[in-house]
């Protein structure tokens, strides 16, 4: 007995403590949700009464398009997710395979500008898409297909740098195999290349649209309309404006917004941790 | 399964030719409006891609064109015009082109006459041209004017209201605000006699003016109307008086500056004591954030690297600050921290003012940064504590080492080498994580002394965010320099990172 004491419960203390820490957040927005009072405060620990009326502002408050805010950010993420892969892959592809001159001065160049962070480039990108947006109403600032085209740039760095290392891994014998008997790079990219990849694609795009969901700064400044914003710009206007009477809805919403989040993230756990490890933070 | 040939091909040109045809037509609207470097670079884009996907020597080209497209247009163009934009003298106040600002300094050089005359007017057309219905109420005089001449009328002639405003006269049409606001109308300047003019001040209001300043353009001077003064370019954005170097036009334009932004930050103290004090707060954030999250994620690996009972438990619920979006996480410990209504004080049963006392809100925010962050280092340290060989821990258990001296002398330095690329790419991160200031604290407090936007809680990245966006004086310039300031810090960081692991891998 003293000895399991002596072992094991300081470990148990820490698990317990960290855990208190962790989840203690978590079920102040979960109480906080289901009551009525509206504010990040602890009434009782346990809930007295479950009520639906912040999710019933949260859907039927005209003031509050919560669910526009959604839609807008599971399809800008998604969208993002889809065509960073495509487009990433191919360049990964290129990179990593195919013989040309100043590929080694690309991919320095590519690892340097995976390094410049999107937000120090912010102003100029603000003052291009200004003037893109007076001859192109449709692309500049303050339109979402804007945004989209710059979260694109933006993946692009850091997919191709991710993706080129799972290129690297899989076995250069595959595609000299199929060189020998002929075929061109286009097939071996479509015929070798991406039904090997297709899993580490399907995690690389995932993780692309975590990050996308995740990423505020750029949709803030980009989303002036309160129709076209996303659900982190949504949320984050909504508290700023009245302090402490929003907070109901506001618990109700993101818990709904991070439902998708925390189910990718939980079944890729395993993938995003080695991803991880090779050097990669999550924004 | 896959498309060959004819249809292949069909396909291909089709669509080369639709995303042609739509940068084509942007390329023009953007050569329309003069934005010729980007109509320049969407027309390089179609010739490169045309030429790519229809010649038969471009192979991997054809891979990496779309990525490169993307990147060089919204990553290293940026990039570029960051570093150029530093140079200039590009803020609010300066932040036009000079030919505009030229512009705008003679429409705005607006002198009222010695009354401050101004009628009661009704907007419209007389004679095909735009033209205004000025009541002279003071000296029962009516007039008609239009940009060339004026019209006197006859108090029999108008019709009054009843406040003896002229409304309508015998072959003027009153416009109304919707057809003022799609025409020139409301910018005429209306004769009033030789000297001066009426503009349009609101819907019913004219007010008497004349021009106050005349640019020359062979000399690029202004010289006034009124006395003899002249302004000159200053060579830094700005037309000033030689005279009196406080008394200059506005607005400035956007002027190459060369590196004056850069010597601002090391010799302007108003710019350079702030600095100076936020890149400390940056690395002192930084260092503690990393020391903080990696010291409990790896005192939550050491207790949970034994199969004790509940250790899935334990785990899953630990991983789940790291599973939420962070945006979240903070927007919601924002609220947690209110003076108020916050659980924090009402748990503590204290009544502090989290965010409007430097220390507390620099306490609370490396705490919320350990909440986000210490399950990603216990993730990776019980990853590594595993990769560590038994039989080194068992040896040194031999040799009469004791837990302590075990952990201290083998486990520790193992894991540090293990882990240091890691370390030094979250440093790097949170080096720059705007995210969490902005959206916790926003930087502050802050004291709003002479101008002074540094708050106590900004990092270099906040701070720079500040200066471009947040404050009145917007100053895009000075901001790209810090931008590129921190571009080196931060590459030099990550580079020796690199470096870290690449040697790391040499020896695994």
């Amino acid at each position: 007995m003293t000895k399991w004491f002596r072992e094991n419960l300081w470990r148990h203390i820490t698990g317990t403590v960290m855990c208190l820490f962790a989840l203690f957040p978590l079920y102040l927005v979960l109480l906080s949700a289901f009551n009525e009072s509206g504010s990040l405060q602890v009434t009782s620990f346990l809930p007295r009464e479950i009520s639906f009326a912040n999710f019933d502002v949260l859907f039927n408050d005209e003031r509050i398009p919560y669910l526009t805010w959604m839609k807008n950010s599971l399809i800008i993420s998604g969208f993002v997710a889809v065509a960073s892969v495509v487009i990433g892959a191919a360049s990964a592809f290129a990179f990593s395979r195919l013989k040309f001159q100043g590929k080694k001065f690309g991919i320095q160049l590519l690892l340097l500008i995976q390094m410049f962070p999107a937000i120090l480039a912010l102003s100029a990108l603000y003052v291009i898409m200004e003037r893109v947006y007076k001859f192109a109403p449709g692309l500049g600032i303050g339109t979402q297909m804007g945004l989209v085209l710059v979260y694109l740039g933006g993946a692009m760095g850091v997919n191709i740098w991710l993706l080129k290392g799972f290129v690297d891994s899989i076995p250069a014998e595959l595609d000299e195999a199929a060189k020998i008997d002929g075929a061109s790079a286009m097939q071996t990219y479509w015929q070798i290349f991406v039904p090997l990849a297709a899993p580490v694609l399907a995690v690389v795009s995932l993780l692309s649209f975590i990050g996308t969901f995740n990423e505020f700064i750029l949709a803030r400044l980009f989303l002036i309309e309160v129709e076209s914003r996303t659900v982190a710009v949504g949320l984050q206007q909504f508290i700023g404006g009245q302090y402490s009477e929003n907070w109901g809805p506001f618990a109700a919403g993101s818990i709904i917004a991070s439902i998708p989040i925390v189910i990718i993230f939980l079944s890729l756990q395993k993938y995003i941790i080695s991803g991880l490890t090779a050097g990669s933070v999550k924004g | 399964m896959l498309i060959r040939g004819k249809v292949a091909t069909t396909i291909k040109v089709a669509i080369v030719a639709l995303i042609s045809a739509l940068l084509l037509t942007l390329t023009q609207s953007a050569f329309a409006k003069k934005e010729y470097v980007i109509a320049a670079f969407l027309a390089i884009a179609i010739f490169a891609i045309n030429f790519t996907y229809f010649s038969k020597r471009t192979v991997p080209l054809k891979f990496f064109l779309p990525g490169i497209l993307l990147l060089s247009a919204f990553v290293i163009t940026p990039i570029l015009y960051t570093v150029v934009m530093s140079t200039y003298n590009y803020k609010t106040g300066n932040y036009i082109g000079k030919e505009e600002a030229i512009g705008r300094i003679k429409a705005l050089a607006l002198e009222p006459d010695e009354n401050n005359s101004a009628f009661d007017i009704v907007v419209g057309k007389f004679q095909e041209s735009e033209a205004i219905l000025v009541s002279d109420i003071e000296n029962k005089a009516y007039f008609i004017s239009t940009s060339e001449r004026r019209f006197e009328l006859l108090s029999d002639q108008v019709e009054l209201d009843e406040n003896f405003v002229a409304q309508r006269v015998n072959g003027f049409t009153p416009l109304d605000a919707s057809e003022i606001a799609s025409s020139k109308a409301a910018t005429v300047r209306y004769f009033y006699n030789k000297q001066y003019f009426i503009t349009v001040e609101n819907l019913n209001v004219g007010a008497v003016f004349r021009q106050s300043l005349e640019y020359l353009p062979d000399q690029d001077i202004f010289k006034s109307l009124i006395n003899d003064s002249i302004y000159r370019d200053n060579g830094n954005g700005n037309y000033v008086n030689p005279d009196d170097k406080s008394d200059f036009l506005e607005p400035g334009w956007r002027d190459p500056a060369w590196f004056t932004n850069y010597v601002r930050l090391v010799s302007d103290e108003r710019v350079r004591d702030p600095l100076i004090s936020v890149f400390i707060w940056t690395v002192v954030f930084a260092t503690l954030t990393v020391l903080t999250q990696f010291s409990f994620g790896l005192l939550l690996a050491l207790a949970l690297n034994k199969p004790i009972r509940g250790r899935r438990i334990y785990r899953s619920i630990l991983v789940l600050p790291y599973a939420m979006p962070s945006v979240m996480s903070i927007l919601i410990w924002g609220g947690m921290f209110n003076t108020e209504f916050g659980a924090v004080n009402e748990i503590l049963g204290s009544d502090i003012a989290w965010f409007q006392d430097p220390t507390f809100a620099r306490f609370a925010v490396i705490l919320v940064n350990l909440w986000l962050g210490f399950p990603y280092f216990y993730l990776v340290s019980s990853g590594s504590l595993q990769a560590i060989p038994s039989e080194l821990l068992e040896a040194a258990a031999i040799d009469g080492a004791n837990p302590r001296q075990v952990f201290s002398k083998v486990t520790l330095p193992l894991l540090l080498q293990i882990l240091s690329p890691l370390l030094i790419a979250s440093f790097a991160f949170n080096f720059n994580n705007f995210n969490l200031i902005y959206l916790l604290t926003g930087g502050g407090p802050r004291e709003q002394l002479d101008g002074e936007i540094a708050g106590s809680t900004d990092i270099l990245i906040s701070y720079t965010y500040q200066i471009a966006f947040g404050s009145n004086l917007q100053d895009l310039g000075l901001a790209s320099a810090i931008s590129v300031l921190i571009f080196f810090l931060v590459a030099s960081i990550s580079l020796y990172g690199v470096r870290k692991s690449k040697v790391l891998e040499s020896f695994t």
